[in-house]
């Protein structure tokens, strides 16, 4: 507006505010939302476009937890109209030390209806809409046909592929982020969106392209086993919704060709790593270049077959194509014992000397563990396996300790019964069970089984 | 801060659930090493890295994505992994 200024007198207090945002469309900024966002409009790119731009969209976040709390309070702090959350969860209190958007008071509500209620007392002008359930195969595209752009704080692999395929054939944005334990990722998808199966150019990335095969079953930790820094994926959320508002305010969602000649721009992949053990750099970003989209991809590529019906009937079928299993590892019932069976015998004296191994990390075992047990990280476990394996060693090196008896019985217990089967074998593997005259036996469902079985008081996590 | 790699090395960086594989944040490996070869060579090493993490991993040298070759697939024109780079393995993080 302001080449106008100088032929209109000026106005004074609310009305000269209210008149400076005037948007050419006929809306208006309110007094309300004028003093609201004013700080965040007067930054050089946003203006009153932006804003206005923010207050015309709707931004679907999945996952109300650890990434979609914090992400939501700037999302709503900056005004964007409307505001869908999905999430079939309730708040445990287990998630406040990381989950912002819920409270101490609202353990057991629906963590869609607490982020609300959370969001409307820092905002009350946009519209929330609750979505309670899981996002699935066949209510995912319905859903997401709803909004402009999409924010993938969800927490599993296999949601995230169905996610991605969806804002593809939809063409949505996604600003999708991940964290666990101590390091967190961001990278923007799909944006400006571009129709499945271009690739004659320079076009964004999905999130197959990127990570085209998902990691084994076994090996996908979660934040409730492998543990999460509050500070990792609030930093993760903030930064998703910073992308987020940068993308709606300056319309990169809307597909056109100008939007996607402005792509030329780098996809960029962000990498937080927050370093508990080292007192030097502490943290470290890292932001590495990505590839664009591929030509091959299975979702966005030339020769892809994905369509929303196809997806919606089934196929692909994303469970099953995110639980490869990790190993086929076939102990024989001999070389096996339940949790409560390895207590009974223990306490009959039928086990007398024996080695007992506990392969969870350290930090599980300092809260308790079986009386006797030596801890072994599993991690540690099979490095040191590998190098006896290399070089050759004697396999009894493994063992943390030598007991006089060198048929000794050796049980292995980790958390909840996997990494010990796998222990289990590379011990034998290693020629530690003495050709067959010791026992190298596993304790069926680790430590949790442990608690279920035999002392329901014992601390696990 | 990571340490220069000694000279006639290169920088591995391990990243989320390759760097609990290894147990190590960053190590140095001979270079020039083509990169074809490396997940072969860390296999040596961390016996089960390769399907456990390499195989569904993204690849950066110097910050910048490769495609990594897949066994036995010659790459149109062979990347090799200079002295001096480093090389990061990034395999996807899903919680949140």
């Amino acid at each position: 507006m302001g080449e106008n200024m100088g032929n209109q007198p000026r106005h004074s207090g609310a009305t000269a505010a209210a008149d400076l945002v005037h948007d050419g469309c006929g809306r208006r900024l309110s007094d309300g939302e004028f003093d609201r966002y004013s700080r965040q409009m007067i930054v050089p790119g946003m203006g009153k476009e932006g804003q206005l731009r923010l207050i015309n969209s709707r931004l679907l976040i999945i996952g109300a937890g650890g990434l979609g709390c914090p992400a939501g309070q700037y999302i709503a702090g900056a005004g964007v109209g409307t505001i869908g959350i999905v999430d079939s969860d309730v708040v445990e209190t287990s998630n406040l030390h990381r989950q912002v958007g819920h409270a101490t008071a609202r353990i057991g509500m629906k963590k869609v209806d607490s982020l609300i209620t959370h969001l409307r007392g820092l905002n009350p002008l946009p519209t929330y809409i609750p979505h309670p359930f899981h996002i699935t195969s066949s209510n995912a595209a319905d859903i997401i046909s709803q909004y402009d752009l999409v924010m993938d704080c969800t927490d599993n692999p296999a949601t995230r592929y169905l996610i991605s395929d969806i804002c593809v054939l939809l063409c949505k944005p996604l600003v999708s982020a991940a964290s666990v334990q101590k390091s967190g990722q961001l990278i923007v998808l799909n944006c400006p969106p571009a129709p499945q199966g271009l690739v004659d150019g320079k076009y964004p990335p999905c999130y197959r392209c990127c990570f085209r095969k998902p990691p084994p079953a076994g090996s996908m930790i979660s934040c409730g086993e492998a543990g999460i820094m509050g500070p990792v994926v609030g930093m993760m959320g903030v930064a998703q919704a910073g992308e987020a508002i940068k993308i709606l305010a300056s319309a990169l969602h809307v597909p056109s060709q100008d939007s996607l000649e402005r792509n030329l721009l780098q996809p960029t992949l962000l990498i937080y790593t927050y370093d508990l053990e080292s007192a030097v750099g502490p943290y470290s970003f890292r932001a590495l270049k990505m590839g664009g989209r591929k030509k091959n991809c299975f979702a966005c590529g030339e020769n892809s077959t994905l369509t929303l019906s196809g997806i919606k009937a089934g196929s692909p079928n994303y469970e099953q194509f995110c639980s490869v299993p990790t190993s086929s590892c076939k102990l024989p019932p001999e070389e096996r014992i339940t949790a409560a069976a390895y207590h009974e015998a223990r306490e009959r004296g039928e086990i007398p000397e024996h080695i007992l191994i506990d392969t969870r990390e350290k930090e599980h075992f300092s809260f308790g563990s079986i009386e006797g047990a030596v801890n072994v990280p599993f991690g540690k476990f099979l490095m040191r396996a590998a190098v006896l394996k290399r070089d050759g060693g004697s396999g009894s090196d493994i063992l943390p300790t030598k007991p006089a008896n060198v048929d000794a019985p050796i049980f292995v217990v980790c958390r909840r019964g996997l990494d010990s089967q796998e222990a289990v074998e590379k011990l034998k593997e290693l020629g530690v069970d003495n050709g067959g005259r010791r026992k190298v036996i596993d304790i069926m469902g680790g430590m949790k089984a442990w608690k279920e079985e035999v002392d329901p008081t014992f601390p696990f996590i | 801060m990571t340490p220069k790699p000694p000279k006639g090395h290169c920088n591995i960086l391990y990243f989320a659930s390759a760097g609990s594989y290894t147990s190590k944040n960053v190590e140095a490996l001979p270079a020039p090493l083509p990169l074809s070869k490396l997940f072969g060579l860390l296999e040596e090493r961390y016996h089960g890295i390769r399907a456990g993490v390499l195989d569904h991993s993204l690849v950066t040298i110097n910050l910048t994505y490769v495609d990594v070759p897949g066994a036995g697939e010659e790459g149109a024109e062979e990347i090799v992994i200079q002295e001096g780079d480093e090389v990061a393995i990034i395999p996807p993080v899903s919680s949140g």
